[in-house]
């Protein structure tokens, strides 16, 4: 059944390694970036990093909550990535009553909004 | 079943793809897989997903992310990946449930659409359809990558 509050819907999730390794496992990728700690730092990042799939998942579970079935027919998601998630990061999502999308770390220094865009069902955005 | 590896070129196992190889109308040839029930499972599991939310009118349904994990499929067939590419933006259109409780075959197909380089930093941008074997569209994709020098 669809969401039909006002407020904006919230989602919460630690990143592990193990996490991303099991996320990699099925996506069939040897990305360097999601898998050597030391290549991710020599690079600037503080760590390895999510896929950026893998951190759209909870924006994705947001939208079928709030928009119900219809989002199976109709739905649109779009996201830009703008920051990492490493492991040991906790992002949070949210989905606004307006079909905003937001995601940042909330509990590493240094980090920050990790990606945003919208969930709309097409023709009513 | 078909697991994303068997039809996905992974990053080291070719040289992978220069930017200036990257060719603005190139179509990319069709990616065909089978999802199946066991597919969705795993992938669930991987995303730690809510499974109240994947039902159509009470019918099991997959999440409709699961397509992410097969995206590059078509892609990579003709441009191989190269490390260190970085994802950057993707927007989905979905049109049709994959349902839970069979198997789904797939055609993907692509098209790349722009190059584009800013702020030193060069992106690729393509997009995909997702087709069930019947001819029913189950999605749409536009993707946008950063290559590396």
């Amino acid at each position: 059944m669809a969401h039909d509050s006002k407020s904006p819907l919230q989602h919460e999730v630690e990143m592990s390694q193990e996490k991303i390794d099991r996320y990699g496992k099925l996506n069939g990728d040897w990305d360097i970036l999601h898998y050597d700690h030391d290549y991710c730092l020599a690079r600037g990042f503080r760590g390895t990093l999510a896929h950026g799939m893998h951190n759209m998942a909870p924006a994705v579970d947001l939208a079928l909550e709030k928009y119900g079935k219809d989002f199976y027919y109709g739905g649109r998601i779009e996201v830009r990535w703008t920051g990492p998630v490493c492991p040991g990061d906790v992002q949070r999502t949210t989905l606004d009553a307006a079909g905003n999308v937001h995601a940042q770390v909330g509990n590493t220094p240094g980090a920050g909004a990790v990606m945003v865009g919208k969930a709309v069902l097409r023709g009513k955005a | 079943m078909t697991r994303p590896a068997e039809v996905k070129i992974r990053e080291g196992a070719t040289p992978g793809t220069r930017f200036e190889e990257f060719e603005v109308g190139a179509q990319t040839p069709e990616a065909r897989f089978t999802i199946t029930p066991a597919i969705i499972d795993e992938y669930i599991r991987a995303v730690e997903g809510d499974e109240k939310l994947y039902a159509v009118d009470g019918r099991r349904a997959a999440p409709p992310d699961v397509l992410c994990v097969y995206m590059t499929s078509t892609l990579y067939q003709k441009y191989p990946p190269i490390q260190g590419m970085i994802m950057c933006e993707v927007a989905f259109n979905y049109h049709h449930p994959i349902w839970r409780d069979e198997d789904t075959e797939v055609r993907m197909s692509g098209v790349i659409t722009e190059k584009v380089v800013k702020k030193g930093r060069q992106f690729v941008k393509w997009k995909g359809r997702y087709v069930r074997a019947d001819g029913t569209l189950l999605a749409e994709v536009e993707n946008t990558v950063a290559v590396p020098e």
